[in-house]
């Protein structure tokens, strides 16, 4: 790779260990996909928690920060493994809780803020076309590529810290002009009506395409989607095909034609989404018998339009006997969702809030299913009933109004 | 008789160890006990088998960021796999197996797959891009 005189300083460790330990790293990694040169990021987006980072992880963390490792620009954190609340279903380890306490500290003395959200680019931070960062939750890389026209890979693990430390990532995948041409076409005839139907979308169209250089294209959306619905559609098709960026004619930056979003490629096939397409996913969902289950909406945390929604769908309804039902949410839009009276409605029916977290990353959670004895997890996010699978959930996806309907009278519609 | 198979891009040490071949996408999220190194998905065509020690033989990814931290923690916890080959991957494997030390690459067709499934050993390369059967097949 080519190094400019900066980036050799900060090889050479005249900028530091904890830059030289970040950059060596991000040098190996460029190598690996066959970089050129780095590139000058705007913002980076940490993703690190006890239960995913480990004692190891925590380890490396405290070698950068006691190395005195500053985050060079402006620094956000992704959702959290604990929620520091008292919940009566949780019961996280108090040695883990520290810990992540520790995490926090570490992070806010190299220059991070901790927002402990996977919906900044609807709560934090909205780059601008064609602006390079580095972000780390594949829900908010695909957002920030496809609906912003923003520049970024996957950054995991010590990737996303070792940008922030240094300013700049490797050239490689979706920070190059092309590996941002669509690759196939989707023609959408079904009618979007819930969120949970365009992460039934992205799980028709990811599942069988898993790859993360493929880029489909979105045709015939014949109404203008909202920001949740563009969220879901993308956590959908992080989560299933490890997609990093789609785009939709009319409506994402780099695809005002068709033409525009292919960039002179021939589309590699066609798939067509029919409204029995999305039913065939609602339906493929098999409940098991059981006395306790749960209803979680969250993955991606909710904004405060899905937090309004929800307080209206709860309003004046109890959560049903034998079922519990859970929102995860940041800091930001929760503080405002108080101030609103959408926590007192929510909380008055019998809604868990837990801030600053994602229901699929809790720490021990496996263990929370079996104490609590649930069964089947009910969720609006296909995401959701994807990731959290290695925690043995029978999981299903409804539309956002059946699951009110099934927490409130316990009926498994 | 022989086998060698060639790789598009890989990483990493040399290792040799017993082979586990998936049929499907893997992420240490979603199918992995990540404190027994088990597949726990439910109906994961590898559920209920170890990758400790092993090298993995994987057709795609899914997800996920988890696994940037993810093989650095395994490895620690003492269960890691000891080489990660796929068909397709992701940056965030490249970057969770070079923060590991855990070799990798991409570029194995399907039909090499098929052939590794009758394998029990082998060995994995990175400086000449291949993967070996160790003792034949």
């Amino acid at each position: 790779m080519h190094l400019t005189e900066l980036e050799q300083s900060m090889l050479d460790g005249k900028k530091g260990e904890a830059v030289r330990e970040a950059l060596t790293f991000q040098l190996e990694v460029g190598k690996f996909f066959g970089a050129e040169r780095f590139v000058p990021i705007t913002n980076a987006h940490l993703m690190g928690d006890i239960e995913v980072m480990g004692n190891a992880g925590l380890e490396l963390l405290r070698r950068l920060s006691n190395n005195n490792g500053k985050c060079a620009v402006p620094t956000s954190t992704n959702s959290r493994c604990m929620h520091f609340g008292e919940v009566d279903e949780l019961r996280q380890d108090i040695v883990e809780i520290e810990k992540e306490r520790e995490i926090i500290r570490h992070i806010k003395d190299m220059r991070a803020v901790p927002t402990d959200t996977c919906i900044n680019y609807q709560t934090v931070y909205q780059p601008k076309l064609g602006e390079h960062v580095a972000w780390g939750d594949t829900g908010t890389v695909i957002y920030a590529n496809s609906v912003l026209g923003a520049r970024t890979n996957y950054e995991g693990g010590m990737s996303s810290f070792a940008a922030s430390l240094t300013a700049r990532t490797p050239a490689y995948g979706f920070h190059l002009d092309e590996n941002r041409r669509g690759t196939f076409h989707v023609n959408v005839k079904a009618r979007m009506r819930d969120t949970a139907d365009w992460g039934a979308l992205g799980k028709i169209i990811g599942h069988p395409n898993q790859d993360y250089f493929s880029v489909p294209v979105f045709h015939g959306i014949d109404e203008m989607p909202l920001s949740d619905h563009l969220k879901h559609l993308g956590a959908s098709l992080a989560s299933y095909g490890s997609m990093a960026m789609y785009h939709m004619v009319g409506v994402t930056p780099e695809a005002m034609t068709s033409a525009q979003a292919f960039r002179g490629r021939h589309p590699d096939n066609v798939i067509e989404v029919t409204d029995a397409d999305i039913n065939a996913v609602y339906s493929a969902y098999n409940y098991l018998e059981a006395q306790k289950n749960i209803v979680v909406f969250s993955g991606p945390q909710l904004s405060i339009f899905e937090m309004q929604n929800l307080a209206q769908l709860f309003e004046g309804r109890q959560v049903a006997n034998g079922m519990h039902v859970f929102v995860t949410t940041n800091h930001a839009v929760w503080s405002d969702a108080m101030r609103l009276g959408y926590v007192e409605t929510l909380e008055k029916s019998g809604v868990k809030i837990l801030q600053g977290v994602c229901f699929y990353i809790l720490q021990r959670l496996s263990q929370i299913r079996e104490e609590n004895g649930w069964t089947n997890l009910i969720s609006n996010s296909a995401k959701l009933v994807n990731t959290i699978t290695a925690h043995r959930f029978n999981t299903i996806l409804r539309k956002t109004d059946q699951c009110v309907e099934i927490a409130c009278s316990g009926e498994l519609i | 008789m022989s086998l060698k198979l060639q790789l598009k891009r890989a990483w990493g040490p040399t290792v040799e160890a017993p082979v586990l071949v998936m049929k499907e996408g893997f992420s240490p999220r979603y199918d992995l006990d990540r404190w027994s190194g088990i597949i726990s998905r439910v109906g994961h065509t590898a559920e209920g088998q170890s990758i400790v020690g092993k090298i993995l033989i994987i057709p795609t990814v899914k997800g996920g960021v988890a696994a940037g931290w993810a093989f650095y923690d395994l490895l620690h916890k003492g269960i890691a796999p000891f080489g990660l080959v796929f068909g397709k991957l992701n940056p965030v494997m490249v970057q969770g197996a070079i923060l590991a030390n855990i070799p990798i690459a991409d570029g194995l067709d399907q039909d090499s797959m098929l052939l590794l499934q009758n394998v029990q050993n082998i060995r994995f390369d990175p400086s000449t891009k291949s993967i070996t059967a160790v003792n034949g097949y």
